[in-house]
């Protein structure tokens, strides 16, 4: 066991180093930098932009240099912690990113234990219940959290908390607690504002949950096992719970390797709508306006997380079910 | 030859009138209650030592608004942090500022002179302090000059362009602590606008708070210190960071506008507070800005008109648009906020931009020739535009000065812009375009359809419903075309490249011209005009990248600029610019479409001085900036 977690930690380097190259090359792709970018917007507004200022600014940040030469810059400051400069902010990376961490991970962590408590008694009961008018209706309610678009919920949301309760529109705190440290009115504050990105974003997870789960204990449910556990007179909530419900899980585990991810990236399109002070719009601006060192490095960061949160899968799941080969060799 | 040009006079003379009404004038100094318990504190001086020997006064009846009483907080929203430039823009305080005439008056300055349009003397307020308490001194300028925009490293590309002429920088000198001057071998009418552009040339910096970052005042251990707790590369990054004036994001560095930043980067909500030795009174002798507060909540730009709606501003037009308004209106009956109309102030708020430097010969030679372009604007039929999207509350116009402009003249703005089919028609044929297929398109002489797309940088609906009812009337003189939408960045590159034919774009960005301002929008000097790409950018890079002009009129233009950059008096400047506009007006090189479009501004019930109608523009009216928000103030507050 030691062993194989060893070789899936050195596996993580290579793939790491392809991920940064990827990463440095698409984010350079498109024509143009950052000034460029930042010109164009300055000229929409009627602004005037200096361009000896520009040249000066594009030699500061070594956009004279070849791209080779920046991506091992970038690369070896990584290394050493260092996540580079945002041209936007005018900030390191690490100083921007931090303080929209607490409350990315605050949303993140509320909408899986949401999306938890909602999808897993419904999806047991629509498989144990299976064609009911139960699992009808509610397997019914699931799809529409899926279909409907998040940003279309979000915005119905926003309109009917700000008409019924006078919420706040967008963000995560009524104005007056910006800025302010966390204070017992400030964290009441956040709740309230809380639900509406909870309710949206874990939609459509839940919907997803329910069908795996229900689809993966009706087969448990059909095995010979547990008809005959049934038939052996186990009452039924003990036997599901003993053997097929845990049998069904192997899709849950292996789904942690993407939740860490998505616990610090938040659900980027939502959090526009919304206005949230999460990383996801920081992101998506960041890639708008090729910002990109900061794009660049938080991209770098959430692979990072998506490696250790595979890696943590895949223990967690080689435990859980001795049937999972360690080795991948030896099938014939 | 002494020619003391009449709109300094005017400012000389406001100047000259200020410092008699002054104290005597107005009798006793009014400080705001906010700053009430400090002054008792002892931690800041009484009202009377703060201000300068002469504050500016603001005779805020005479304005037709009515004096105010201080207190109170100003909420506004904004899209991206960067905006917190607006409240640079917003304060619009400047060393000479546009007064409501166009015309430059002093503002921090208490007078000036210019002598031959190339020997500005600039005479500061006594007493006059920076938001820390500093006096504002001649030494402030001189820092600037020679060791901000004369050093190698904070600017290598020597000193902005308006401080040189033919390539010639000024000779500074200060003639004493409080007055300064700036001689140019030719005339410089360029500085004076510069400085009081919306976005500013700033000459002058606290130089008693930026020493400390200037290795020729800092000692090298504490600026080596001072590297490596701000994390950045050397000095000049340092100096960089915490110099900037135009986006106040160091709460630290001085300013003289009427609200200072108190929040430093990154955060959601920016508080700015009042200057206590904010150069400005009423004549009741009270301080300005009558608000004590401003703050900046910064939400997606998307987000703001829903969040406008639910109260959340007390003054917002940022981020709002025309298509807003029934909306907002509707809101406004739950709600304690008005919805005013004020006028935008583009030479078009949409014009076709026949890109004159496109790499298909064939269709540049076509947008090259001045009845193609005629016919274009002569099928459009311009009220069936306004009526539609507009409610026919904006103007049918071409892309030229404004009515409220010293320099509009109603032949030019009107000039091919009434329909007549039968003549676009007739200029077609004339050009040799008269053979139509089919579909009743017209066709070159190669066979291809006279047929292409109109690309536009996809901000708003607003631009491609317009083009959907251009895409008709153009059908009905036999060409076809399909309007496009995509990304400014991409927009822009592709018209630069000359990939685009056609695009369609706002016109002239400020259209309340007057002769003293910088005629650069009339003659191709940016490559960021979609028109001329490539020979604005021949311009600008001084012949290195571009290309040279080949129309006869465009290289008059340019000739026209260069000869106004040189120009002495109010009078050559005035000419020039009627010429360069009458060029423009008779050979279209922007087709505008309508102007005067409106800007919805959403307004707190008890937020009283702010004018019912108003212009909306960055140049030269700083969005608010003209209209004084720092006499803006809270009734019952």
């Amino acid at each position: 066991m030691l062993k194989y977690i060893f070789k899936r930690i050195l596996v993580m380097i290579p793939t790491l180093f392809v991920t940064s190259v990827l990463i440095f090359t698409v984010i350079n792709l498109p024509e143009g930098d950052y000034f460029e970018t930042m010109v164009a917007e300055m000229q929409a507004q009627g602004e005037k932009a200096d361009m000896s200022r520009v040249e000066f600014l594009k030699k500061e940040y070594g956009f004279d240099k070849p791209p080779a030469e920046r991506y091992f810059w970038w690369v070896t400051g990584l290394l050493r912690g260092d996540m580079g400069y945002s041209f936007e902010y005018q900030l390191p990376v690490r100083d921007i990113v931090g303080d929209r961490l607490l409350l990315t991970m605050i949303v993140s962590f509320f909408t899986i234990i949401f999306t938890w408590i909602v999808a897993f008694p419904i999806g047991i009961y629509s498989a144990t219940h299976q064609y009911s008018w139960g699992d009808y209706g509610l397997t019914f309610i699931g799809m529409l959290g899926l279909a409907i678009p998040h940003f279309l919920l979000a915005l119905i949301f926003l309109y009917f908390a700000n008409i019924w309760f006078g919420t706040s529109i967008g963000g995560l705190v009524d104005p007056q607690y910006l800025n302010q440290p966390m204070s017992w009115a400030k964290f009441k504050s956040v709740l309230e504002h809380l639900w509406i990105p909870v309710i949206i974003i874990g939609a459509g997870g839940t919907a997803g949950m329910i069908r795996k789960l229900r689809a993966n204990l009706l087969d448990e449910l059909q095995k010979q096992y547990y008809v005959t556990a049934r038939a052996k007179g186990l009452p039924p909530g003990k036997a599901l719970r003993k053997y097929p419900l845990r049998m069904a899980l192997n899709f849950f585990i292996s789904d942690i390797g993407d939740i860490l991810p998505s616990v610090v990236s938040g659900a980027e399109i939502v959090a526009i709508v919304l206005s949230l002070q999460t990383t996801g719009p920081l992101l998506i601006r960041a890639l708008q306006s090729q910002d990109m060192y900061l794009a660049g490095s938080f991209l770098m960061f959430l692979s990072f997380l998506t490696v250790i949160g595979v890696l943590i899968s895949d223990i967690a799941l080689a435990i859980l079910d001795p049937r999972i080969r360690l080795q991948g060799t030896a099938t014939k | 030859m002494r020619i003391a040009r009449r709109s300094f006079l005017i400012g000389t003379g406001a100047a000259l009138v200020a410092p008699r009404l002054g104290f005597a004038g107005v009798g006793t100094l009014i400080d705001s209650p906010a700053l009430a318990a400090k002054v008792t504190a002892g931690e800041l001086p009484p009202l009377a030592e703060r201000l300068p020997k002469s504050p500016r006064l603001i005779e805020v009846a005479a304005m037709g608004r009515a004096p105010g009483r201080h207190g109170g907080t100003m909420r506004m929203l904004m899209g991206d942090q960067r905006d917190i430039r607006m409240m640079t823009i917003y304060g619009y305080t400047r060393l000479v500022v546009y007064d409501d005439k166009l015309e430059l008056a002093p503002d921090v300055l208490e007078s000036f002179e210019v002598e031959r349009g190339r020997v500005f003397t600039l005479r500061l307020r006594a007493g006059h302090r920076w938001s820390d308490g500093h006096p504002l001194t001649a030494e402030d300028f001189r820092y600037w000059w020679e060791d901000v925009a004369n050093n190698k490293r904070l600017s290598p590309g020597g000193p902005p362009q308006a401080m040189l002429i033919s390539g010639q920088p000024c000779r500074f000198e200060v003639l004493d602590e409080v007055t300064l001057r700036y001689t140019w071998a030719e005339p410089n009418p360029v500085f004076l606008p510069a400085v009081a552009g919306a976005q500013p040339l700033y000459i002058a910096m606290p130089a008693h708070y930026l020493k400390q970052f200037h290795p020729r005042y800092a000692s090298k251990e504490e600026l080596e210190q001072k590297i490596k707790t701000a994390r950045v590369k050397d000095w000049g990054s340092l100096h960089e960071r915490f110099s900037r004036q135009y986006r106040p994001e160091n709460p630290d560095l001085p300013t003289l506008d009427p609200w200072r930043n108190t929040t430093s980067i990154p955060a959601e909500r920016f508080t700015f507070v009042r200057n206590p030795y904010f150069h400005r009174i009423d004549e009741n002798g009270r301080q300005l800005p009558y608000v004590d507060e401003v703050t900046l909540t910064i939400g997606s730009s998307a987000l703001i008109p829903a969040k406008t709606a639910a109260g959340d501003a007390d003054l917002q037009a940022r981020y709002l648009r025309f298509e807003d308004y029934t909306f907002l209106k509707g809101a406004s009956k739950r709600m304690n906020f008005e919805v005013k109309l004020w006028k935008r102030a583009e030479g078009a708020s949409f014009a076709l931009m026949p890109n004159l430097n496109a790499i298909d010969p064939i269709w540049r030679d076509l947008n090259r020739d001045v009845r193609y372009r005629r016919a274009l604007s002569l099928a459009i039929n311009r009220r069936d535009i306004n009526r539609v999207i507009y409610f026919g509350l904006a103007k049918e116009s071409g892309n030229t000065a404004l009515p409220e402009s010293p320099l509009y003249d109603a032949a030019l703005a009107q000039l091919t812009m009434t329909p007549d089919l039968a003549e676009a028609n007739r200029l077609l044929d004339e050009i040799g375009l008269s053979k139509r297929d089919g579909e009743k398109i017209r066709l070159f002489p190669d066979g291809r359809r006279l047929e292409f797309t109109i690309e536009t940088a996809g901000a708003s609906t607003e631009e491609t419903d317009i083009l959907d009812l251009i895409k008709q009337d153009f059908i009905a003189i036999g060409i076809k075309i399909h309007p496009r939408s995509s990304q400014l960045d991409v927009f822009r590159r592709r018209i630069l490249a000359g990939q685009t034919i056609m695009s369609g774009w706002t016109g002239m960005d400020n259209a309340l011209v007057a002769a003293e301002m910088e005629p650069d929008a009339l003659a191709p000097t940016s490559p960021a005009q979609f028109n001329w790409p490539r020979w604005g950018q021949y311009f600008e890079s001084g012949g290195r990248e571009g290309e040279a002009p080949t129309i006869q009129e465009a290289k008059e233009l340019v000739e026209l600029y260069r000869g106004w950059r040189h120009s002495t008096t109010h009078e050559e400047r005035r000419e020039i610019w009627q010429t360069m506009l009458k060029i423009n007006a008779e050979q279209l090189f922007t087709i505008g479409v309508v102007n005067a479009t409106l800007q919805p501004v959403v307004i707190a019930k008890a937020l009283r001085n702010v004018p019912d109608n108003g212009l909306y523009s960055f140049e030269p009216g700083a969005f608010f900036g003209r209209y004084m928000p720092d006499t803006f103030w809270f009734e019952g507050k």
